[in-house]
């Protein structure tokens, strides 16, 4: 961050490296012409970082894309573009062949499918190269082998003769990095770099791109729909909607003091990993307008809690706002910015905090609850296979090594860590109801060892249900929303249609859905609503446990937020349990009684939630927090990160030892005899100080000391 | 590599052997190698018939497993695949009319994917443009041309055509003059006897390659690492010849090994139309003559050449794609 | 066109015309819903010129086999002795007669007719047996896949062309018989590209959703799994009638297949063969109308999969 500051020095003296002007694009689609980026203008000066904010369908990516020229030949791009002087968008293909690559470069977001398949990594950098610079091909491979080494890829020699397959997804984004600034280039375009990555390579990949930026001069362009990602990385901020910039300012400035009331409801949306009292979120009710014969109002104006008939009457312009200096401008697209003070008008909060329902459960101890869910020493184990043609056995993974945890009645559990930790194996291993290979697993009780005849399973069924991570994928799109919550209670032998009718009509009202639309197709209703559904369907036959996988992470956040509440609301009034897995901690902390983090098939650390996210104990809970960037650019700038080193590795032996020890910061700080009882006694889940919080680590006294912040 | 060449080619050889060994079964339950013999003048006893069938181990009265060991053990010792009813030797025949088919079959199969895959590449970068429009439709409409419809559609016009320039310059039947002598003569005379056969075969197969190409390359153009390549600053053909196409070329080499089957059927019909004596018109041939061993060593032909595809076809794959590694 | 890069574009979920009940409640309300999804199918294939085109084509074909007997006199089994082989229009012959003075008009109208009933019969036998052993084989997995895939395979590598020959020619060409043994050797590949798809299908959310619930296994496979690849049996089902004519032909073509006194578009075609340059009219007439009908099925069959996938590329260019 200090660096980066020393290179922008006095920019507004020089003229913008980057200048969008009026820039609009425009695409057909069935049902008319689709206006996805409507008026958008920005100055981007060298050395700076501009984030753009905003959720699926904002125009954040349509915007880089035309700026790129990367667009399909049937999109309708006007306005100006203008790059060091040249007007991008009057260039044609070969043109801007020269820009791309030399003078901007682009990292895009999913780096799995970024990479060309059939060439080697060091191949590809060095057709980057060669495209530009006028050097032989060994030259090149050097070069090409340095930037792998800049960008952290670790043995670059080799790895430059490996293949994208061969690297996992973080090692790609870096790959991709090393290609983007191949060419010195002056801009740096990057689309959600880091959605598709787990937390820790998060902050990793972000950490090289500043070193990226730092080491080229580069400006960046970050598009993010994540506000903790801009507060971390941007100097100034443009917030997105429906196609346009509402909202513009510094990054402090924007977080601070935010104007326009899409910001602040995006803000107050969102859960905080540091927010330690429990209240409702405040959710930005409706859905973003299709982007198809627009009004001529404020776009935002039918989900705006403060819209006047004056909103209605034409879209108001993004105009600077009086009070903000020239150097630091503060714009906004919102007629009553100007009263909007701290996320209120007149002392009157824009957004009213729903209220919270106390559940009755609670009030008994935990101890005193039954337990709904019990897993002791489950294990899962896969073969693993060798082999594209000739598949061969050459060892086992275990996904799931010896679990225990155990759910009392109307608590959450918080189950956490990073893609293939091993989670979502467990959830399916509870869910199959089956006998685990080793240990066992009791539902409400009962032991699924002893489940053999069809009845006692379909028993236990209704007592277990589940919610999945994407609201399309987990509703038939053939079938009516009665049918889809109908299915279940067939299932449990209902037959009678005028039952069925009232209880699918209940279950409707019970999620916040109109009982009208039962005969509407799930692709009618938007994605915080297919998720209801499919609470409604996981709700149909009165279970005491949910087990939800993800079931907020494929949503906007304005619309997750009103899911997590009515989530809460359930629990209250039903007296549910939930077992919930996300990887996103913010939103654990928030719903989350209990929480327990899982680290290559194994629980790290496990206890009340307050307790592990103030106190982590583990090495991995601790890297993990401290990962994760918050939206408070204040926040951002001080604290400290732990950044682990390297990626998950397979965990493909059941060798004794710990499993953290390849990555852990912890364990390079040990004497050698310490380090030999990492690697080679498996540390078991130890209680320190008697409470409920138990953590895996051998030495986690030794380090309370130097504890993260937050 | 060589392990695993071997691994296959003993699996296929499996498949070959259970596939030859059902149709033999097959083969004497539905054909009458007796029938040969009814219409014959004098007429002759179902006695003497058996006993001239009993010659070519097809005798009826013989109990099918003897025969079939009869069978089997000739062509494990010696290769030798039995005779007609009337006779003849299955090898003796194979083995000319496999050069013939050979021939037909190779040629057309090279132009079919040349030009399919060539097909495929300038049509997709030109998608919805007229070029693509029309020659989509053409190969629609030759894709779906049954080849006997094709085979005589080429007779008529290269019949129009030597009518009009009043010579023979393309013959439409036989391999090749039976008058001509002397190597230069006799190749030539075969090279223009080959052409309206190739033509025809390759007019009925090129068209699965170019449709399966275009889509696939069309899938490539618009994925994430092609984009990449363009950011780059690859041009857009430049990213699609370089990165696309390469990779979408290899589902097209597992296409050539499928189309194998399809491919001997046309030549079936080609052969038959064209009175080339191979081992498609030797299809129909021993089927209407009743020949069980020549019926069997047709589908071991067949069943040779398609495992002979798959495996060329898992090559390429394993040549062209470094995600698959045998070792 | 559908744009294949994430984040650009329209969102296509969200414009898609499938949302459009929900601009519009009252509508939706009434069962709206159940009847749009098939308005907008048939909308995106009337947009398709080149399916109409097949669809029409397809329409006339089926009228004139089951009506056009009743423009001649002729039975296509008589033999007019006193007109062999007469030109189109001669003695009372719209289209000629063949060498055995049969009516050719006659024939043909037959001849489709006969293609016609063998093709759609076998190609739903075919699409019906694909897509539950395909779906079955997709949910089960494990043993019950690999043993289901393993015996297609094996019918597979029989030589199905030569087999159905034989037995074609050992019953002297019924067309019962055309329709069992082609039945019997056409569904494998099929179901292979069905069990494909159906693989992806039973990963999906809401197939395991079904598990979790307690459906039962028969229950999960016809209401979720066929259902969901509907469209591509309907797909499967025309090109099928267009391959299976294909196949028929060159059965019949080389003497396999439909024979005397029988008739089909192959056996015509046959027929034409030795008179090419005497009689070509024994040969354009058959030709055309077989190529008619394979085409026309394969316009209708892209024309379908454009319209009902709806990822397909050919909804909203402008």
């Amino acid at each position: 961050m200090i660096e980066q500051r020393a290179v922008t020095t006095k920019p507004e003296t020089q003229q913008p490296l980057l200048s969008v002007r009026d820039l609009k694009v425009a695409f057909p689609s069935e049902a008319g012409r689709v206006d996805a980026v409507r008026g958008v203008s920005f100055d981007l000066h060298r050395g700076k970082t501009l984030g753009i904010v905003g959720e699926s369908g904002s125009g954040k990516s349509v915007t880089s894309m035309a700026v790129m020229g990367l667009l399909p030949d049937y999109a309708s791009v006007t306005g100006s573009v203008t790059l060091g002087g040249d007007n991008l968008l009057d260039l044609d293909d070969r043109q801007m062949s020269k820009v791309r690559g030399r003078r901007i470069g682009m990292i895009f977001q999913d780096p799995l499918s970024s990479l060309t398949p059939i060439f080697s990594i060091g191949a590809q950098i060095v057709e980057a190269l060669q495209i530009h610079q006028d050097i032989s091909t060994a030259a090149a491979w050097k070069r090409a082998v340095e930037l792998l080494d800049l960008v952290g890829i670790p043995n670059p020699d080799r790895r430059a003769k490996g293949f994208p397959h061969e690297f996992s997804g973080g090692m790609r984004q870096r790959a991709v990095i090393a290609m983007a600034i191949a060419n010195d280039p002056d801009l740096i375009i990057a689309d959600e770099p880091t959605t598709a990555l787990d937390v820790t390579v998060q902050a990793q990949i972000l950490d090289v791109l500043k070193t990226a930026q730092r080491e080229t001069g580069a400006a960046v362009v970050m598009i993010t729909h994540d506000l903790g990602v801009v507060a971390g990385s941007a100097d100034d901020v443009m917030v997105m909607y429906a196609g346009r910039a509402v909202e513009r300012a510094g990054v402090d400035e924007l977080f601070a003091r935010p104007r326009m009331p899409y910001t602040i409801g995006l803000m107050g949306a969102i859960p905080r990993l540091d927010d330690r009292a429990r209240g409702a979120l405040i959710p930005v009710p409706g859905t973003p307008p299709l982007l198809v014969d627009l009004p001529d109002a404020c776009p935002f104006a039918a989900r705006c809690p403060v819209v006047q008939d004056a909103c209605l009457q034409g879209e108001p312009p993004l105009v600077a706002l009086a009070g903000s200096d020239t150097g630091d401008e503060h714009a906004a697209a919102c007629l009553r910015a100007a009263e909007i003070d701290g996320g209120a008008i007149g002392g009157t909060p824009i957004y009213p905090v729903p209220a919270v329902r106390e559940s009755g459960v609670a009030a008994v101890p935990r101890e005193d609850r039954p337990k709904v869910l019990e897993l002791s020493g489950v294990t899962k184990t896969f073969p693993l296979t060798r082999g594209g043609l000739l598949k061969r056995k050459v060892g086992t993974v275990f996904a799931v090594n010896g679990i225990d945890l155990d759910i009392h009645e109307g608590e959450t559990l918080g189950l956490v860590g990073e893609s293939g930790c091993g989670k979502t194996t467990t959830l399916l291993e509870i869910m199959g109801l089956q006998p685990p290979e080793q240990g066992s697993i009791a539902v409400c009780g009962q032991d699924t060892a002893n489940l053999r005849r069809r009845q006692d399973i379909s028993a236990v069924r209704r007592n277990i249900q589940m919610v999945f991570q994407d609201p399309m994928g987990a509703l038939d799109p053939r079938m009516t929303v009665f049918d889809i919550l109908a299915e279940p209670l067939r299932a449990i032998g209902e037959r009678d249609r005028r039952t069925l009718d009232t209880k699918v009509g209940d279950l409707m009202e019970l999620v916040g859905l109109d009982p009208e639309h039962r005969d509407r197709f799930p692709s009618a209703f938007s994605g915080g609503q297919r998720q209801r559904i499919g609470i409604a369907r996981a709700l149909a036959t009165k279970p005491q446990l949910l087990v939800l996988d993800e079931p907020v992470s494929a949503l906007d956040v304005s619309v997750q937020a009103g899911v997590i509440n009515l989530l809460n609301d359930l629990k209250a009034e039903l007296g549910l349990s939930y077992l919930f897995v996300a990887h996103d901690l913010s939103v654990v902390r928030h719903i989350s009684d209990r929480v327990a983090v899982m680290y290559l098939g194994r629980i790290v650390e496990i206890g009340a939630t307050d307790s592990v996210f103030d106190d982590p104990r583990h090495p991995y809970t601790r890297a993990l927090l401290s990962a994760i960037p918050l939206p408070d650019p204040v926040a951002e700038r001080t604290r400290d990160r732990v950044l682990l080193k390297g990626d998950l590795p397979s965990p493909t032996d059941d060798r004794p030892g710990c499993r953290f020890v390849s990555r852990c910061p912890l364990h390079l700080t040990l004497s050698d005899p310490q380090k030999e009882q990492c690697r080679g006694v498996t540390p078991p889940l130890t209680a320190r100080g008697g409470s409920d919080h138990r953590d895996a680590c051998h030495f986690a006294d030794t380090t309370t000391s130097t504890s993260v912040d937050n | 590599m060589l392990r695993y060449i071997a691994r296959k080619a003993v699996g296929w050889f499996l498949m070959i052997v259970v596939a030859t060994n059902l149709t033999y079964f097959l083969a004497n339950a539905f054909l009458k190698p007796a029938s040969n013999y009814t219409a014959l003048r004098p007429p002759r006893t179902p006695a003497e018939i058996n006993h001239s069938l009993a010659l070519y181990n097809l005798n009826p009265d013989k109990p099918i497993i003897d025969r079939w060991w009869h069978w089997i053990s000739g062509i494990v010792t010696h290769f030798d695949w039995g005779q007609s009813p009337t006779g003849g030797s299955v090898n003796d025949q194979v083995a000319y009319r496999i050069f013939v088919s050979g021939q037909l079959v190779l040629a057309s199969t090279i132009l079919a994917i040349v030009i399919g895959v060539g097909l495929g590449v300038y049509t997709a970068s030109r998608q919805y443009k007229a070029a693509d429009r029309v020659w989509q439709g053409l190969s629609v409409l030759s894709f779906n041309t049954p080849s006997a419809v094709a085979s005589l559609a080429v007779v008529l016009v290269a019949i129009a055509l030597n009518q009009s320039l009043g010579s023979t310059l393309l013959p439409v039947a036989g391999a090749q003059s039976p008058d001509v002598a002397g190597f230069w003569a006799v190749l030539g005379s075969r090279a223009t006897h080959a052409i309206l056969p190739t033509i025809s075969l390759t007019f009925i197969s090129y068209a699965g390659y170019h449709l399966l190409q275009r889509s696939l390359l069309l899938d490539n153009i618009n994925s994430d690492y092609v984009r990449t390549a363009r950011s780059k600053g690859l041009t857009r053909k430049q990213a699609i010849y370089r990165h696309g196409l390469r990779t979408s070329i290899i589902p097209v080499a597992t296409q050539v090994a499928f189309a194998m089957p399809a491919l001997f059927t046309g030549a079936v019909i080609t052969e038959t139309v064209f009175a080339w004596h191979g081992m498609g018109e030797y299809f129909t041939k021993t089927i209407s003559t009743n020949d069980v061993h020549g019926v069997v060593a047709v589908a071991a032909f067949g069943a040779l050449m398609t495992a002979i595809g798959a495996i060329l076809a898992d090559l390429v794959i394993v040549a062209l794609d470094p995600r698959i590694r045998v070792s | 066109m559908a744009i294949n890069m994430p984040g650009v574009g329209p969102d296509a979920e969200g414009l898609s015309p499938a949302a459009a009940p929900a601009e519009d409640p009252a509508k939706a309300a009434r069962g709206g819903g159940r009847t749009s999804p098939l308005k907008l199918y048939a909308r995106r294939f009337a947009r398709n010129k080149a399916a109409l085109l097949g669809l029409v084509l397809f329409a006339l074909l089926v009228f004139f086999s089951v009506f056009g007997r009743f423009l001649t006199h002729w039975n296509f089994t008589e033999a007019d002795f006193t007109a062999l082989t007469v030109s189109p229009g001669v003695s009372g012959h719209l289209l000629g007669t063949n060498a055995a003075g049969n009516d050719v008009y006659a024939q043909l109208v037959h001849g489709l007719g006969r293609s016609l009933v063998i093709a759609v019969t076998v190609s739903l036998l075919t699409t019906a047996i694909a897509g539950l052993f395909g779906t079955t084989a997709a949910y089960f997995g494990g043993k019950v896949e690999r043993a289901m895939l393993g015996f297609v395979h094996f019918l597979l590598i029989l030589p199905s062309f030569l087999i159905i020959a034989l037995v074609g020619t050992h019953y002297r060409g019924e067309w019962q018989v055309l329709v069992v043994v082609l039945t019997l050797f056409g569904w494998m590949l099929t179901a292979r590209v069905i069990w494909s798809l159906a693989t992806s299908l039973r990963e999906r959310e809401y197939v395991m959703a079904a598990r979790f619930m307690g459906v039962s296994p028969m229950r999960t496979i016809v209401r979720h799994l066929v259902p969901n690849i509907g469209s591509l049996l309907i797909v499967t089902f025309t090109l099928g009638v267009a391959s299976t004519v294909q196949a028929e032909t060159a059965l019949s073509f080389i003497g396999f297949g439909v024979k005397q006194p029988d008739v089909s578009l192959g056996s015509m075609l046959a027929d034409g063969q030795n008179t090419l340059s005497t009689a070509p009219w024994l040969f354009y007439l058959p030709a055309a109308l077989v190529v008619l009908l394979t085409v026309a099925m394969a316009l209708i069959g892209d024309g379908l999969r454009d319209a009902l996938d709806p990822t397909s590329q050919s909804g909203g260019r402008a």
